[in-house]
């Protein structure tokens, strides 16, 4: 099919509209636009894009929007006729009546915006019109720490509203009135602070004006450059755009060419960076001297570190050191860092975050499918008929991904949520299974049976690809429903339903997060939720698989890199000894230490029991986030040395030894391994801060005082390094610090570089045939034992503002937003105990007890409450308990037993 | 499509437990934002849709729910010259702040019209307006104030006495859906809502989706001053329109069908809703359940995708097509969407079979069409002509001519054309004669203008109406009609001559901008005027 532009001919690509059309074919001449954002919906009210239209040659022309017309087969397009170009310029007249003339032309030093811009394309015409009604006086919203609003230079674009709904899945912009009289709104016509607004800024970066901006004024900045690289929150994994004034980071901007958040990022992506230059920085080394840190060099410091860690050594032997890994650096660290451990150190004493988070996930799928990690891509989601969303709160927690999860629940797809709480995406969804904390086995085991039952199965499926279905099947249709539907506390016939629905959609799609993980059942629950996405044949193909949400940025690639204590870099067994063999010869050293190493819970239990002497932390507030902080305490009390890299000065790097001060992920190179196994670049974007180094680099130093020459050198060298990891590890053979470019690749990578965005194709599982396991629910020990004298079921959360331990969050404007943890109560048990809104309480567990403002609300229900972490000032880990999964030891951090009473 | 999401949360409560209708009645009964923001929670929404939706229409906005009588400032009043006294009567009654507008209540006959107590009226005394204020009871009747005729065969005007024997139709229908269409299309029988867009076709690619669910929505927003056949159509022969409906969900496997009433017309909506009971209580709907819409006072919702917006609770604002309502219509779902005098044609067609239907009116305009004419004529009412019919006879044979002198008629609403009068000879009673003599037919009402009333005044109250109906959403509308109406006012009241070249710029932007036909519409009149009445209008210009 072919359409002319000027009487030129050019094929037409199906769907696209004359806009799209003229843009590839005459990109020399476009068309200008004001209302277009590409990323939206048509929507054609500005009308400047509009073109003459023919349907023949020197046919009779008329005048079509050039956005939401599809190009027709024969049409023959003049866009820049004198009557075009004068129609344009008489709307342009027309917006500037009500248009401050301050604001045609940028402020000095600034960027023009893309209104600016446009005015210039169009030609700034001369305003005939008399004055007449105007908005100039609209009243500034200075409310928000953020975000801010300037509606005189509103152009009633749309593009925020849109945005708001489009992008994000919020509603919170609007226009109200009508005609002239039409004005944005936020809520119900409030002010940002007080409206719904979840500060994602979509809004403030699709504003063609300054009608919405930011603080940082990201938009207009005339930056000396801008550097694109990986957000450091987490494993969503946005490409974000870095702007630089000398040598200050000034704003960022979530680029378009993102595959990821194709240009959208949340308000910690976008807005929360100011901590890296926060005067809390650790800037020295410091070490500990008579109970006082002084600062110290580096020498002194690597010195001080390494005699000790050699007198420990020589004394109690290399299985008295272990470190722990951190899943916010980057690959490479992550990499040196075992690597020191197993070929400096030598011991398999390696640990990381992944442990309190996402081990699970990573055992029960390398169980089931024979690969621990996400078997589709987020892109999937355009794919899907059904999601199914288990133990996760990714408005929250992932929030770009979860903003596309809500509009497609908004938006009527069959959706199940899994959660003990009525979450924002719980109440959207058309099956909310709201169980009691703990009960994950005895659900999905109801799940099964009723598909089993309803002879849903993919028989198929089972027979080519799977083994150990049978007994499965057999486990499940053993289970008495009416039992189960007692202990999870949800209606049998919902769950049925919410099977069948899950069974009969063409394409399911499971997410599952901490709330499937952190449990006494963790890695059960994924193996049975494996169990359901095989059963059904529901993996190896678009659209459906198992989505683990991983937390931290590069949880996937801390454990991809061997940060654990029974697998290498790329998950070989440190037990088997052709690879100790393949690791030692790689390595370049004659061998690897033998034993299987310790995990961070057996490292703690080892140092009370005086067998366990040097702890290396490398950006971990172990002590805030892991569960009993006074067994913590009083592990770390037993050491001889504790070293912690850090930025900031946290709970854990107070009870150091020697602190390191390391460079955010703003002062150095790397990559980052997203939740669907995308490993995207990490680019430096200023110079490390203050004494600073990054931890690579620190690692790389210790290893040669260690006496282990790293062979990419002394400089931390991060695509050197990635070479040296594409060796070592099988699956990401074909990686390299080029061919990831701006997008990144998605491993398993081949020689020639062609990546992966869906594993275990066509029931190609990697382990060979997917594995059925079939389990009982367990209760609980911290229940069996604790639920008499605390009756009450805590489970912890993560608020949107904030990251984890709130450490770098907590240094932004996202404590102005949101500044406290709080618990919540359902009203009907702060009734019975006396408490009402805004009271504080006392929560208190087996392990201790914290002080705790409360907040009623019906998401929790009666018996069950939930709070956050983020704030040291509650420390919540104080009341959590020691019980973890039975095979990871991952903390239970969602069933604790608590009881609570006013303050 | 913008606002996929909003639509969808709104479709789960769908008609039933309609956003729309419970924002209209919050805001009607002037609720506070606690109740409001309870409704978005119920929804699932942002208090900002609950917001901008109530913030949009004239029953609704805050600024206007204490109101306790409305006057009609539609166009037939305005020129009658009787509302500045019906205000004052009202103010024997009321404070200022509690009398507003209404835009047109369809009294276009008999003018003076107010609405009071969601009842319409033409009071002739101030006396009389006082008895309506004081009674207890509701004093308008649905009885014809109006001539109605015809001057063909009755096929919109004839009397129906029994609605079980006009259902029974519905058998054949049931029988060859198909056949229908085809009948349609052989009737040539199209939109009578202004567009002239043919029927058959809309009918047949809703039949042709396939959907879990369809729509057939009447679109009785007759918000054209001037035009009252569709309120005549509504309150007298509501079964022809139902039946229409029914008739069209049948072929196109639609289960429900919606009627967006606007709320300046009270009667129409008491009509439909006893005749929809009737129907259910005489079992006369299989597998077909109707729903009535109160409109909350907004002309652009007589827009299709405007109106299909505002049924959803969302803003009515224009949408782009395509997607085309039988594609994506009410609430993301294939839907027929027409006006009531199209389907009210319906029965008579599938009766009498598309051939003959074909035979009435023109090659191009077939059937007939109702005309309504305005108090200036010796006979205001409601008539069904032929198509074709010369506008000669019309006038002066049927409407007997005016009882005052008259330059110009405005036929075909806010957006038809101004007519002068010594062009009436020159034309026929369809669509094509019309749009070749440079006017359109549109809605076939007329309003006529006196010589005494001042072209520029005209045009100004033109421009406003635009500018205040505008929903806001394309440039040229919203910000175009506000400046012109600007002008024109100012030219009236200052030292200001409007610059001639920029008020045709203005007229071109709009006309060829503007999103929909509000906008794209304002232009004719405007352009007619200053052809015709240049000579009048040349003082308040500069060229």
């Amino acid at each position: 099919m072919i359409a002319y532009v000027n009487d030129m001919p050019f094929e037409i690509e199906p769907g696209e509209t004359m806009l799209e059309f003229l843009r590839r074919t005459a990109a020399d001449a476009p068309v200008p636009t004001m209302c277009q954002d590409d990323r939206l919906e048509n929507f054609g009210s500005c009308r400047v894009c509009s073109v003459e239209v023919a349907r023949e040659e020197k046919g009779e022309t008329r005048t079509m929007a050039s956005c939401h017309t599809p190009v027709f087969s024969g049409a023959r397009i003049y866009p820049h006729t004198d009557r075009m170009k004068r129609l344009r310029r008489n709307i342009l007249e027309l917006v500037l009546t009500d248009y401050p003339a301050e604001k045609v032309f940028p402020s000095e030093g600034k960027k023009p915006t893309e209104f600016q811009k446009t005015i210039q394309e169009i030609g700034l015409p001369n305003v005939r019109y008399p004055q007449g009604d105007n908005h100039l006086d609209t009243a500034l919203d200075t409310s928000h720490p953020y975000i801010k609003s300037d509606l005189s230079q509103c152009i009633n674009c749309y593009r925020c509203v849109r945005a708001c709904e489009e992008i994000q899945g919020e509603m919170v912009l609007n226009m109200s009135g009508r005609g002239f009289a039409t004005s944005i709104i936020k809520g119900f016509d409030t002010d940002f602070d007080q409206s719904a607004c979840v500060s994602c800024g979509a809004c403030v970066q699709t504003c063609p004006t300054d009608a919405l901006h930011d603080k940082f004024e990201t938009k207009t900045l005339n930056p000396d450059s801008t550097v694109r690289t990986t957000c450091t929150y987490c494993g969503v994994g946005c490409q974000l755009e870095v702007s630089l004034i000398d040598g200050e980071i000034r704003g960022i901007q979530a680029p378009v060419t993102a595959e990821v958040n194709e240009g959208h990022t949340c308000l910690k992506g976008r807005f929360a960076f100011r901590f890296y230059d926060h005067p809390d920085r650790l800037r020295e080394p410091l070490i500990k001297r008579n109970g006082n840190f002084e600062v110290a060099t580096w020498d002194e410091a690597y010195d001080y570190i390494t005699e000790r860690l050699l007198k420990v050594k020589e004394k109690y032997g290399a299985d008295a050191i272990g470190c722990i890994s951190s899943s916010r650096a980057t690959n490479e660290e992550n990499y040196l860092m075992q690597k020191m451990t197993r070929v400096a150190l030598n011991t398999n004493n390696i640990d990381g975050c992944a442990r309190v988070c996402h081990a699970p996930t990573a055992y029960g799928m390398q169980k089931s499918f024979g690969t621990g990690a996400a078997t589709n891509s987020i892109q999937d989601l355009k794919e899907t008929d059904c999601i199914f969303l288990f133990g996760a709160n990714p408005t929250e927690a992932h929030p770009v991904t979860g903003a596309r999860i809500k509009q497609l629940f908004m938006q009527g797809i069959t959706s199940i949520v899994v959660d003990p709480v009525r979450t924002t995406l719980a109440e959207l969804a058309t099956y909310h299974l709201q169980l009691r904390p703990g009960t994950n086995v005895a659900l999905l085991n109801m799940m099964a049976y009723y598909i089993v039952k309803e002879k849903l199965v993919n028989k198929e499926f089972i027979t080519k690809f799977t083994e150990h279905f049978e007994e499965f099947k057999s486990h499940v249709l053993s289970l008495d429903m009416n039992e189960l539907e007692l202990l999870t506390g949800v209606s049998k016939e919902l769950v049925r339903e919410a099977a069948l629905a899950y069974a009969r959609a063409d394409n399911s799609m499971e997410f599952h997060g901490l709330g499937v993980t952190e449990h006494f059942q963790g890695s059960k629950t994924v193996m049975l939720l494996s169990n359901l996405a095989m059963m059904t044949g529901n993996v190896g193909r678009s659209g459906t698989g198992l989505n683990p949400l991983r937390g931290q940025n590069n949880v996937q690639g801390a454990a991809d890199m061997g940060v654990q204590p029974h697998q290498g870099a790329g998950y070989m067994d440190v037990n088997d000894l052709a690879v100790q063999d393949y690791y030692a010869d790689k390595y370049g050293i004659p061998a690897m230490p033998e034993r299987e190493g310790l995990k961070i819970p057996e490292m703690l239990e080892a140092a009370i029991a005086g067998k366990f002497k040097a702890l290396w932390i490398m950006g971990e507030d172990t002590l805030m986030t892991d569960p009993n902080t006074l067994h913590i305490r009083k592990a770390m009390e037993q050491l001889d040395l504790m070293v912690v890299q850090e930025l900031f000065m946290s709970a854990t790097a107070e009870m150091a030894d020697v602190v390191l001060p390391a460079s955010s992920y703003f002062e150095k190179n790397g990559t980052f391994t997203n939740g669907e196994r995308r490993v995207q670049r990490v680019n430096k974007v200023i110079e490390p801060i203050g004494n600073t180094k990054p931890d690579g680099q620190i690692i790389i130093d210790m290893m040669y005082r260690l006496g282990y020459e790293q062979p990419t050198g002394k400089v931390y060298d991060a695509p050197a390094i990635l070479a040296e990891i594409a060796e070592v590890i099988p699956f990401m053979r074909g990686i390299t610090w080029e061919r990831l470019g701006k997008n990144g690749l998605q491993w398993p990578v081949e020689e020639d570089g062609t990546d992966t965005q869906i594993i275990h194709r066509d029931g190609n599982f990697k382990r060979g045939k997917g594995r059925f396991h079939h389990f009982d629910f367990e209760e609980t020990p911290e229940l069996l034992e604790h639920r008499e004298k605390y009756p009450f079921i805590l489970t912890t959360a993560r608020q949107l503002e904030h990251y984890n331990a709130g450490t770098m969050t907590r240094r932004t404007d996202n404590q102005q937003i949101s500044p406290m943890d709080y618990l919540e109560v359902n009203p009907l048990d702060a009734a019975d105990k006396g408490i009402s809104a805004h009271d504080k309480v006392r929560i208190f567990s087996d392990r201790g007890s914290v002080e705790i403002p409360v907040k009623l609300n019906y998401l929790v229900k009666p018996g069950v409450v939930r709070t956050t972490f983020h704030q040291p000032e509650v420390f919540i880990n104080m009341i959590t308990g020691n019980v973890g999964d039975q095979y990871t030891m991952t903390p239970e951090y969602k069933v604790v037993a608590v009881d609570f009473e006013k303050v | 499509m913008a606002n996929r999401s909003t639509r969808s949360l709104s479709a789960r409560k769908e008609l039933e437990d309609n956003l729309f209708e419970n924002i209209s009645k919050l805001a009607v009964a002037d609720a506070d934002e606690n109740e409001f923001q309870k409704l978005s929670r119920r929804y699932l929404i942002d208090d900002s849709v609950v917001y901008g939706t109530a913030s949009f229409y004239d029953f609704t906005r805050e600024d206007e729910r204490k109101k306790k009588i409305r006057i009609c400032n539609g166009t037939a009043c305005m020129v009658a010259g009787t509302q500045e006294r019906v205000q004052q009567w009202a103010q024997g009654s009321f404070s200022k702040e509690e009398i507003g507008h209404v835009a047109c209540v369809g009294h276009c006959h008999s003018n003076s019209a107010i609405l009071f107590k969601d009842n319409t009226y033409s009071p002739g005394s101030e006396e009389e307006l006082k008895r309506i204020v004081e009674s207890e009871t509701n004093l308008s009747q649905n009885a014809l104030s109006y001539e109605v005729g015809a001057n063909t065969e009755p096929v919109l005007t004839a009397t129906v006495s029994d609605p079980v024997s006009f259902f029974k139709q519905a058998e054949s229908v049931r029988k060859d859906g198909q056949r229908v269409i085809q009948e349609l299309k052989a009737s040539g029988l199209r939109g009578r809502g202004g567009a002239g867009f043919p029927f058959w076709f809309k009918i047949d690619a809703v039949a042709k989706e396939k959907s879990d669910q369809k729509y057939v929505v009447c679109n009785a927003d007759e918000g054209d001053p001037g035009a009252f056949s569709d309120m005549y159509l509504l309150e007298h022969q509501p079964l022809k329109v139902l039946y229409g409906m029914y008739a069209s969900g049948i072929c196109t496997g639609a289960t429900r069908g919606v009627l967006y009433i606007r709320g300046e017309y009270p009667n129409s909506i008491r009509a439909i809703e006893e005749t929809i009971s009737l129907l259910e209580e005489q079992r006369l709907l299989e597998d077909f359940k109707f729903k009535v819409i109160r409109g909350q006072g907004s002309y652009i919702c007589g827009e299709e995708t405007a109106l299909l917006s505002s049924i959803e609770g969302l803003r009515p604002e224009v949408r782009v097509r395509p997607p085309y309502p039988a594609q994506y219509g009410l609430f993301g779902k294939p839907t027929l969407l027409s006006n009531v005098e199209t389907f009210a044609n319906l029965h008579w067609i599938i009766d009498k079979g598309g051939k003959q239907y074909a035979a009435l009116g023109t090659k191009s305009s077939a059937g007939t069409k109702l005309v309504s004419f305005d108090g200036f004529f010796n006979r205001p009412g409601l008539y069904e002509l032929e198509m074709g019919t010369s506008l000669q006879e019309a006038v002066y044979e049927i409407g007997k001519g005016f009882n005052a002198e008259i330059k110009a008629l405005q036929i075909g609403g806010p957006l038809g054309g101004i007519v002068p009068i010594n062009k009436i000879e020159e034309l026929t009673l369809d669509f094509e004669s019309f749009d070749s003599a440079g006017f359109l037919l549109g809605h076939a009402s007329f309003v006529s203008i006196p010589q005494s009333f001042p072209m520029i005044r005209y045009l100004e109250h033109l421009l406003k109406f635009t500018a205040d109906e505008s929903c806001g959403k394309c440039y040229p509308c919203r910000i175009g009609s506000h400046r012109g109406y600007e002008m024109l006012k100012k030219s009236q009241q200052q030292n200001f001559k409007i610059d001639r070249q920029l008020f045709d710029d203005l007229i071109e932007t709009l006309e060829l901008g503007s999103l929909c036909a509000l906008g794209g519409g304002i232009p004719l009149p405007l352009k007619n005027a200053l052809n015709y009445f240049g000579e009048e209008l040349n003082e308040y210009f500069k060229s």
